[in-house]
């Protein structure tokens, strides 16, 4: 059994059908990447999840179990919604130790994880004056407070500078090193490609890809080669004879569903020169445009 | 649930907001009082009971529960919250234990500073003071109002949800509404929630003479019926709501 899934997933508001018949796994000891455009449905997802909105059909569960069904839900998933808020004239210390106490973690787990997300210093001073990024990292130690073994985080490097991105990429590593699920949704595409092992793409309230990200990176159409001939034209005409498009990208050309040998082959038989012959890998960018049907303009 | 009233009576000793609305109520009651003990005579053991059981903490206990859970929205810590503690009957009836305890404190503090100050201006006047029995039964009889008053706080902010929405609503029902209602239709003034049954269990007479309150069993009951149905319909509301 997966450590989360959701199985045929819905969510209707009024007339919009935020999430259509959603499924997917995430597993443990892993950092799956929960991908999609605005508006896609990710933190409707995340929040039937959590039990914070009732969902029109399907489940959502941890270990086989509703998120309010859990005994201790806070020390079985923690997470970090993207409009984390907090009482602006509490403390951040306050504010953990109220969590301890619903939680019943240990009053010691309040330090432990103000130390862990670097607000050790700041943890007596009200929330009002935090910047967004410490904010963030309190959400995180809130998430963190117990130990739980599922992280949902929407969104978290929001707000974050360049050390706080890395730090967090190195803690999402850190907490699926140690057989945690971790599941990560965001629209820093680049951020996710650096730290997640599995993605999950969706749009428009559907799934869309689901897997290893090598698997999701490939795409559908297969390899794409990026060639330049001294007759353009004439590679133009001899890959459409072959059965292949190619897209026009400045002096050279891209080949969807094609290898460099392969093009270099259909070249050769038509008696054409190559200037240049290379595999072009499509980034995660690209194959989350394709996927969600966007653009990446 | 244990864990529950820790973390909400926690919440409420984490903020200044409970000090500045207690410490305002504290100030406005005292100052009526001892406005009232040292200008007004004071010849009948009513009159001086009157003034000891008509202070302002209620009010300030209301807007307080109704804070208090309002607030959750208001912050949007409601999220946070409801994700530490997801049955959320269990939260609502946390909330409503939780504000008329608080209630049951604050009025302890200010019914008993109230009735000293005031019990210290009248004998330095030769005026009528109360005796221990009597204190006592003043004492009770308010406690039980600010437990009332503080759940009752809850219930509404439950139901309305928008902070500013809950605390307006609140001053004008209690006082233009209600007090409206006392001069127009004192039949229907009397079982209303936040001064008419209140006021009846408190057992005191005003000086007209002519406004008559239930009896304190029968206002008992009647804020009884006044706290479950809004309870209920808070939970309800609270329950079926989508977090977004």
């Amino acid at each position: 059994m997966a450590t989360v899934e959701v199985r045929d997933l819905s969510k209707r508001f009024g007339k919009v059908e935020a999430v259509k018949n959603l499924s997917f796994d995430v597993q443990a000891g892993r950092v799956t990447g929960f991908l999609g455009p605005n508006g896609a449905g990710k933190s409707t997802t995340l929040r039937a999840l959590l039990g914070l909105i009732n969902p029109t059909g399907g489940t959502a569960t941890f270990g086989g179990r509703r998120y309010d069904e859990l005994e201790h839900p806070s020390a079985t998933v923690g997470a970090v919604l993207e409009d984390a808020s907090f009482h602006p004239g509490r403390s951040a210390r306050n504010h953990l130790r109220v969590l301890a106490v619903t939680g019943q973690h240990p009053p010691g787990r309040v330090d432990e994880v103000l130390k862990a997300v670097g607000l050790a210093d700041a943890a007596d001073r009200r929330v009002k004056g935090y910047s967004m990024g410490m904010k963030q990292r309190l959400g995180i130690a809130a998430a963190l407070l117990g130990d739980p073994e599922v992280l949902l985080l929407d969104e978290p490097t929001n707000g974050l500078d360049p050390p706080g991105i890395a730090w967090m990429r190195g803690m999402v590593r850190e907490q699926a090193a140690h057989g945690r699920a971790v599941l990560i949704s965001s629209h820093l595409l680049a951020e996710v490609a650096q730290s997640v092992d599995d993605v999950i793409v969706i749009a428009n309230g559907e799934l869309r890809a689901q897997g290893p990200l090598e698997q999701v990176l490939g795409g559908s159409d297969g390899p794409a080669t990026e060639v330049a001939a001294e007759d353009p034209e004439g590679l133009a005409r001899a890959l459409q004879a072959a059965g292949h498009a190619a897209v026009r990208s400045g002096a050279s050309m891209v080949v969807h569903g094609l290898s460099p040998a392969e093009v270099g082959r259909i070249a050769g038989a038509a008696g054409l020169t190559l200037l240049l012959l290379t595999p072009r890998a499509r980034s995660l960018e690209q194959a989350f445009f394709e996927l969600t049907g966007g653009t990446d303009e | 649930m244990k864990a529950l009233l820790e973390a909400e009576l926690l919440k409420l000793r984490t903020t200044r907001t409970f000090a500045a609305l207690i410490g305002t109520a504290i100030g406005i009651s005292l100052l009526v009082l001892v406005l009232s003990t040292t200008l007004s005579d004071y010849d009948r053991e009513q009159d001086v009971r009157a003034t000891f059981a008509g202070d302002f903490t209620g009010l300030f206990i209301l807007l307080l529960g109704a804070m208090g859970i309002a607030g959750e929205w208001r912050h949007r810590t409601i999220t946070s919250t409801v994700l530490a503690a997801p049955d959320r009957l269990k939260l609502i009836v946390a909330k409503t234990i939780s504000y008329a305890v608080a209630g049951v404190v604050v009025s302890f503090v200010v019914t008993s500073l109230l009735i000293l100050v005031g019990t210290v201006i009248l004998s330095a006047r030769d005026q009528t003071t109360i005796d221990f029995a009597a204190v006592v039964d003043i004492m009770w009889r308010n406690l039980i109002v600010a437990a009332y008053l503080g759940a009752l706080g809850v219930c509404v902010g439950a139901i309305v949800r928008s902070q500013v929405a809950a605390i307006v609503g609140l001053l004008i029902f209690s006082l233009v509404v209600e007090f409206t209602l006392f001069g127009l239709a004192p039949d229907v003034a009397k079982y209303m929630p936040f001064n008419g049954a209140p006021t009846g269990l408190q057992d005191v007479t005003f000086d007209d003479g002519e406004t008559e309150f239930l009896d304190p069993g029968v206002a008992g009951l009647v804020m009884f019926g006044w706290v479950a149905v809004l309870f209920a319909a808070g939970a309800v509301l609270l329950r079926r709501r989508d977090l977004t």
